[in-house]
């Protein structure tokens, strides 16, 4: 296991980085252009292709919706993006997913490394059967190396900019199974984004929890994506609408259209886009 | 069309209730009659000197059970130590690593098998194992067989109860970063305690009534414990022994002994229920 120490790696600019040439502290230039491209990902359930040559670019800092009837293969595409699909021995992706320019489906990529910058949010929100402070300590403990004091800093700082920490300050000690389902979201998110993260994948975040809470994650969205690249998949065609900035339309594991969300939303170019956004199908 | 009459029906419902409250009734009432029995005759030995005194020799009134309760908590405890690590690891195998596999397919298969054995089986087959070549009866052949029996009950609780925890909770350890050995230690185990928990409180209290496989290994022993390399002395094969002896005061001692092994197993039962209900939160 490899503990980094803090701070967490930072990118300067190219302008920092000029000036800084000489200095020791100069870290790598901060890359330009979309911070995450797929090139021909094909993904497979045994013998079941679900993807078919999808091709996309993820801005950099920026909210990326992706939209789609069920099953068609919206949640399996953003599951490429940090291999978590090798869980299961049957399910294979082939074609390049480039995070930053190298090739994450790399046998050669460092699993840990991947899944510390790019976190996930998934569907039912997984609180670990541990409590709150722990939850959040648990990446945190894996990735860095941080005494006590730095520990608690850090998972304060994760929870308040998940929204969560004025709810939950005087209970860090209480099992996280027990906060409500709206919180038990803030708080996978509040222990993903503690880890550093460069980008947030939330398959489905809202679709568990109710209105009032899922109003909450949507600003935390908003607010989150000034530090990481988040890509969300929603069902919620309103929700793409609301915390989006591109929008990415999937039908039967292709990508139909893809574009800016108001684009999409007001003249998409495609009929399938159309029918779907009108509500005819999905 | 006409409708037909309920009668049949509710008549045939009636009946069938009545049988299997009959049936349900019927084990109760089995259940309650061993144990108001055990605790009827075995009362009046669970004296203090039950606890503190050995054995006496016939015709010698008084005695106890010191050596043979300290035998048995030895061994149990012994052969818990020995096979609940390794039915933890082979559970972990089973429902995270292995699954579907051959190895996997077989390995269950055997656990299976191993739980089903008569238990005298596993007595002889360490008999043959252990005493012959040692040349003696001793403690450790009893650890080994009491932890033969333990092994597949709780490598198969363990894999059922791993394989309840959902698997978003492996992704999301997973999706962290966490490698998989510390996502099934540090999260899946805890997810999954309680039924873990209760798999091993189980496989003691199976063990712990356990006579046939003891009677080929650790035989007993009048004296007490002073090496795990001497025969034994335990409390069920002494019960064994006491009560199919001719004298009343050991007679009277087995039932002491049963009446402790019953409340042994009770407790921990009831312990099994604790663990299984969830914290208050």
């Amino acid at each position: 296991m490899k503990a980094l120490t803090l701070p967490a790696p930072r990118y300067l600019t190219a302008d920092e980085a000029a000036g800084e040439a000489t200095s020791d502290l100069a870290l790598t230039v901060a890359p330009e252009g979309p911070k995450i491209i797929t090139r021909q990902l094909d993904f497979f359930y045994g013998e079941h292709q679900a993807l078919f040559g999808n091709n996309l670019e993820v801005a950099r800092n920026q909210v990326t919706a992706i939209i789609g009837p069920s099953g068609c293969g919206k949640s399996t595409h953003i599951r490429a993006y940090n291999r978590i699909y090798e869980l299961y021995g049957e399910q294979r992706a082939t074609g390049e997913v480039l995070l930053d320019g190298v090739n994450v489906l790399d046998p050669a990529q460092d699993l840990m490394e991947l899944r510390r910058r790019v976190g996930m949010i998934f569907q039912k929100p997984t609180p670990f059967p541990m409590s709150i402070f722990d939850n959040v300590a648990f990446g945190l403990k894996l990735h860095y190396r941080l005494n006590r004091g730095e520990l608690a800093d850090r998972v304060e700082e994760a929870l308040v900019r998940a929204a969560l920490w004025d709810e939950i300050k005087d209970q860090l000690r209480h099992s996280g199974t027990a906060l409500s389902g709206g919180q038990q979201q803030r708080l996978c998110i509040a222990r993903a984004i503690a880890v550093e993260p460069e980008v947030l994948l939330m398959d489905e975040p809202t679709s568990a929890i109710d209105p009032i809470a899922t109003a909450k994650i949507e600003d935390l969205v908003n607010t989150l994506k000034s530090r990481y690249t988040i890509v969300i998949v929603t069902h919620n065609l309103q929700q793409a609408g609301r915390v989006s900035d591109f929008t990415a339309f999937f039908y039967q594991g292709r990508i139909v259209e893809f574009g800016p969300t108001t684009q999409i939303f007001t003249n998409p170019t495609q009929k399938q886009t159309e029918q779907y956004i009108t509500g005819r199908f999905g | 069309m006409k409708l037909r009459p309920p009668t049949g029906r509710l008549l045939v419902n009636r009946l069938v209730s009545l049988l299997s409250a009959g049936a349900a009734l019927l084990g109760l009432a089995v259940l309650a009659w061993i144990l108001a029995g055990v605790v009827a005759r075995g009362l009046g030995a669970l004296t203090p000197a039950l606890f503190i005194h050995l054995p006496a020799p016939p015709g010698v009134p008084g005695g106890g059970l010191a050596n043979a309760i300290v035998g048995t908590l030895v061994m149990t405890l012994a052969a818990t130590a020995l096979a609940v690590p390794l039915g933890l690891l082979a559970g972990v195998y089973l429902s995270e690593f292995g699954q579907d596999s051959r190895l996997a397919d077989q390995s269950r298969f055997s656990a299976n098998v191993l739980m089903g054995m008569p238990s005298i089986i596993i007595g002889v087959f360490v008999y043959a194992l252990v005493v012959i070549p040692m040349g003696k009866f001793s403690g450790w052949a009893g650890i080994a067989a009491l932890a033969i029996i333990m092994f597949p009950i709780v490598a198969r609780t363990a894999e059922d109860m791993i394989r309840l925890v959902p698997n978003t909770l492996r992704e999301a350890g997973l999706a962290l970063g966490a490698p998989r050995w510390q996502v099934t230690l540090a999260i899946i185990f805890r997810a999954a305690r309680a039924g873990l928990v209760t798999g091993v409180l189980l496989a003691i209290a199976r063990v712990s009534g356990e006579t046939a496989p003891l009677l080929f290994t650790a035989l007993n022993s009048p004296y007490w414990v002073s090496s795990l390399s001497e025969p034994t002395p335990n409390l069920t094969v002494t019960i064994f022994n006491y009560a199919m002896s001719p004298y009343p005061d050991w007679q009277q001692l087995a039932w002491g002994g049963s009446l402790l092994i019953t409340l042994g197993v009770l407790a921990l039962t009831l312990l099994t229920r604790f663990s299984l209900r969830d914290k208050p939160r």
